[in-house]
């Protein structure tokens, strides 16, 4: 069993890459997106402007963001500032995956962030979204309210 | 679904509501153990009062808000960006506002730039940022210009 080891602003490199699972996009999957955010908009479900159902812009956000659990055990964080470019519309029966790629690291009034730039690309390799996040690391061991 | 026939700079968006209950959040994060978002013990520990929804779910209400304006000219070509600027908590009731902010040629159509901001119950902007898309309609055909 692979131990990942705990993110630590020390620890992380900038130009380290990561690389998530593939995930094939699914009704079910956009269904309970439509849940989470209270958006039943009828091109999710039914014809679209695209030629059938699209996915939400930001359904795969979330496997953006946990790029680096893929690597390591992340102890807390808060999400800080997020940039989306929609290049084409996610749908369902597609197989998606997010690459990413550290491209800053910095302490700003005590606090460290990291911010990472992205790619989602379907089976083929197209771009679907490219984006860039920063995340706030909340080190092991403190509260966020402690700064 | 309506989509905008007519833009002018300055045009408030209708605002959208949003309550991000705990079962929201459990769907959009995952309910996972030693998490912010949906173990309120670990959340407390990290010194939040409760849980926190993501985020993540304010960029999904800023591109429903945009979607609904822009329709496909925000699907394919839109882009966002949004600074989270406070808490939102399990429970919080969300306004979020859009003022269509510029409005320039983009070939045949228009690149529409809206900046957006989400209020929580108490007044308090939670986040906020700017979202483009292609306009629909002509640049000579915008109001105002």
């Amino acid at each position: 069993m692979t131990e990942f080891p705990v993110l630590t602003y020390e620890r992380l490199t900038i130009g380290e890459e990561f690389v998530s699972d593939t995930h094939l996009v699914t009704p079910e999957d956009i269904e309970a997106y439509a849940y989470a955010v209270e958006d039943d908009h009828p091109w999710y479900s039914g014809p679209s402007p695209f030629g059938g159902p699209v996915a939400h812009p930001t359904l795969m956000a979330n496997q953006a963001l946990h790029l680096r659990h893929g690597k390591y055990v992340v102890h807390a964080g808060l999400h800080a500032k997020m940039h989306f470019e929609f290049l084409e519309p996610v749908r369902p029966g597609m197989r998606v995956r997010s690459r990413g790629r550290v491209i800053d690291k910095y302490v700003r009034r005590g606090r460290q962030y990291m911010v990472t730039e992205y790619v989602t690309e379907d089976e083929h390799g197209t771009v679907l979204v490219r984006g860039q996040f920063t995340q706030m690391l909340i080190p092991e061991g403190t509260r966020h309210g402690d700064r | 679904m309506a989509i905008a026939d007519r833009i002018a700079v300055g045009q408030e968006l209708p605002p959208l509501v949003k309550e991000p209950s705990q079962r929201r959040i459990d769907v959009y994060s995952g309910v996972r153990p030693r998490s912010i978002h949906t173990d309120p013990a670990w959340a407390r520990a990290k010194g939040f009062r409760t849980t926190l929804a993501q985020g993540m779910m304010s960029t999904a209400y800023a591109s429903e808000m945009m979607t609904r304006f822009l329709g496909a000219g925000f699907l394919k070509g839109g882009t966002l960006s949004m600074t989270f600027l406070a808490p939102v908590y399990a429970g919080d009731r969300l306004t979020v506002h859009g003022r269509v902010q510029s409005v320039e040629p983009d070939g045949p159509a228009s690149r529409v730039t809206v900046a957006l901001w989400v209020l929580n119950q108490h007044g308090q902007k939670t986040a906020a940022g700017t979202a483009t898309g292609r306009g629909q309609v002509l640049h000579s055909d915008i109001v105002g210009m």
